[in-house]
């Protein structure tokens, strides 16, 4: 046993009982207020307290901060259409494009590349090549949460992350 | 795990020049990053924090319940001695410097891929995180698995017997954990920082460098007082042990109070050090996934490329400002709180700071727990597929090659209700043992509460920063 004894504010256990009602009185009301302070910050910060303000959020977040392709901005929720990543030069042309989907919803996007490569949506671990100056067409269900990456699989570059969420 | 570069890349003009100068492991080891936590789950977690820590103070004990008594009673003599016996003893030191072998074994010979190789996902996700529960569960599993103190044993017994080998060298007192707080930073480092921490060859080269550099201490200090003080992972996993109830003594196994195992704890010079370089590598990791990290982060790039170093320098020198930065920032927020009381002690900042820094362990643990969750259960898995083909090269030891993750296994609103709530009872842990250390130092409850309030502004800052850095990451 290492812990120091120290300086002496010891003895004073006699006064406890009686303080001990008003650090409760003050713990409740401190506890109230705490509750109302995060009320307040619920009913502020999340809107309807719907969890999807939060894509919402992020995705205004994302345009302001980086010129990124008009496309892979869904409007609140997208009609079914399809997605066309481009990588020009063995990059993708804007950055990494980000595609957004609800879960269960469908996805689907096409690749356009003038490097031959094979294009590798991880999670999913759905794999198909495509030709230089060519392009391939991914479909699938959204039945998996979180940002997973798109990757030209032998390059080993993400050209665009998939973001699910629930 | 390291998003940074890619989102380097991915930021606007920035990227047009700083593309990073090797393959981007943008979403941890499998091309996987969790969700951010939403706005409205944010703020209820914070608002259950203020609401613990208040009630948390409005049911103080009034006599220490973890210092000085810790409950510890024998489990019975059979089942204690099935687990702790010296066959099962020599069997995990086995394995432990088997895996130990294999990943320096597959780091060098195996593919250098950081998903096809056995090395990066055992170091950093196996190794690393995954004895993170197991030691808060189980106790010190690691002293019983760690290859360095088997090899310290070993070869220290046949320099004995051979030669009558004694190591030369007091282990100095003033050493006390600074070493294990420098190799946990360098661990860290190559993990955050390096370009080249994913990298198969360059694990099993830094395994290798430290083993040597472990073997040379044991051989100066002997092989108990090296790896109870100095060796990092010893140091960073027994630490964690103190939560668990499960402890060996004199042989024995046994059960005590949960949390109780700290008040035991030298506090050795660098302890503090230790628990900044836990808790700052953490918050870096998670910081360097979101704003404002990755705002800044190519700017300061650019600045260092400007000055003339090259892009792949410049983005490390950046990681290591920010990785010290952060560190700054973390014993910053622990000054506050031990100046804070040193208004009620008048030791020295260095004894006050020595006497709380346990409470940290928690804020700790729930910091690894909270931000690598999903590694752990996503990642984690790939190790089946591994351990048959540790080298990337087609075989099948144990049948399990072809086995794949399972993603459906946790969804994103579990992964969330995780993180916010093992951080909420971290948060409890930490104020559980600031109060009691108090009653311990200072006698009676309202000398105890009076300090504790400074401490309870560091765990509130502290678990208020890990939920900000969860819904800011990956956004």
């Amino acid at each position: 046993m290492v812990v120091e004894e120290t300086s002496g504010v010891r003895g004073r256990s006699a006064r406890a009982s009686g303080r001990t009602a008003l650090v409760t009185r003050i713990a409740l009301a401190a506890a109230a207020l705490a509750a109302a302070v995060g009320l307040f910050l619920v009913l502020s910060g999340g809107g309807d307290g719907e969890p999807q303000p939060a894509v919402a959020e992020a995705a205004s977040a994302a345009a302001t901060a980086t010129p990124r392709r008009q496309a892979s901005m869904p409007s609140p929720r997208p009609a079914p259409m399809v997605e066309r990543i481009v990588v020009r030069n063995g990059k993708p042309v804007g950055g990494p494009a980000r595609l957004r989907f609800g879960r269960g919803e469908r996805v689907a996007f096409t690749i356009r590349s003038d490097v031959a490569d094979e294009v590798h949506v991880h999670g999913f671990d759905l794999s198909k090549p495509v030709p230089a100056n060519g392009s391939v067409a991914f479909a699938f269900t959204a039945d998996l949460e979180g940002v997973f990456e798109i990757e030209l699989e032998h390059a080993r570059l993400e050209i665009a992350e998939l973001r699910i969420t629930p | 795990m390291r998003p940074v570069r890619i989102a380097l890349a991915s930021s606007g003009v920035a990227g047009a020049f700083l593309v990073a100068p090797e393959p981007a492991l943008a979403h941890g080891l499998s091309g996987r990053a969790d969700l951010p936590i939403p706005p409205w789950l944010f703020a209820w977690a914070a608002a259950v924090v203020l609401v613990v820590s208040f009630v948390g103070l409005a049911v103080l004990w009034r006599s220490p319940k973890l210092e000085e008594q810790d409950g510890f009673r024998l489990l019975p003599r059979g089942l204690s001695r099935a687990i702790v016996n010296p066959v099962t003893e020599l069997l995990a030191a086995a394995l432990g410097v088997a895996l130990l072998a294999s990943t320096i074994w597959s780091g060098l010979a195996g593919v250098q891929s950081v998903r096809d190789n056995f090395a990066p996902t055992f170091v950093y996700v196996v190794f690393w995180v995954g004895l993170v529960p197991l030691s808060i569960v189980f106790g010190d599993v690691f002293r019983a698995l760690n290859p360095w103190r088997a090899l310290g044993r070993g070869v220290g017994s046949l320099a004995r017997r051979a030669t009558g080998w004694t190591p030369p060298f007091a282990y100095p007192s003033w050493l006390g954990r600074w070493p294990a707080a420098a190799g946990l930073f360098a661990f860290a480092w190559l993990e955050l920082a390096y370009s080249g921490g994913d990298d198969p060859s360059v694990l099993a080269v830094a395994a290798l460098v430290y083993t040597g550099i472990t073997l040379a201490a044991m051989a100066c200090f002997g092989t108990e007082d090296w790896i109870s003080r100095g060796e990092a992972f010893s140091v960073y996993f027994n630490l964690f042990s103190r939560i668990s109830p499960l402890a060996v003594r004199d042989g024995r196994l046994g059960v005590r109070r949960p949390l109780s195992g700290f008040s035991t704890l030298e506090p050795l010079p660098g302890t503090v050090a230790v628990l900044v370089v836990m808790i700052g590598n953490v918050m870096f990791d998670g910081a360097s996934e979101g704003s404002p990290w990755v705002d800044v982060a190519p700017d300061l790039q650019q600045a260092l490329v400007d000055l003339g170093l090259g892009v792949s320098s410049a983005l490390e020198v950046a990681l290591t400002l920010g990785l010290l930065l952060t560190l700054g920032i973390v014993t910053g927020i622990y000054a506050v709180g031990v100046a804070g009381v040193r208004a009620l002690d008048r030791r020295s900042t260095v004894s006050v700071a020595r006497s709380f820094v346990h409470t940290l362990v928690p804020i700790a643990a729930v910091y690894v727990l909270a931000h690598y969750f999903s590694l752990l259960v996503y990642d984690g898995q790939a190790i089946a597929s591994l351990s048959s083909d540790p080298l990337g090269k087609g075989w099948n030891l144990f049948g399990t090659a072809g086995s794949t993750i399972d993603y459906a296994i946790v969804g994103a609103t579990t992964i969330w209700y995780v993180q916010v709530g093992v951080l909420v009872v971290g948060h409890m842990c930490g104020l559980a043992l600031c109060h009691d250390r108090a009653l311990r130092l200072y006698g009676d409850a309202r000398a105890a509460a009076t300090s504790q309030y400074w401490m309870l502004a560091v765990m509130v800052a502290f678990t208020t920063t890990g939920l900000f850095l969860l819904s800011q990451a990956n956004q």
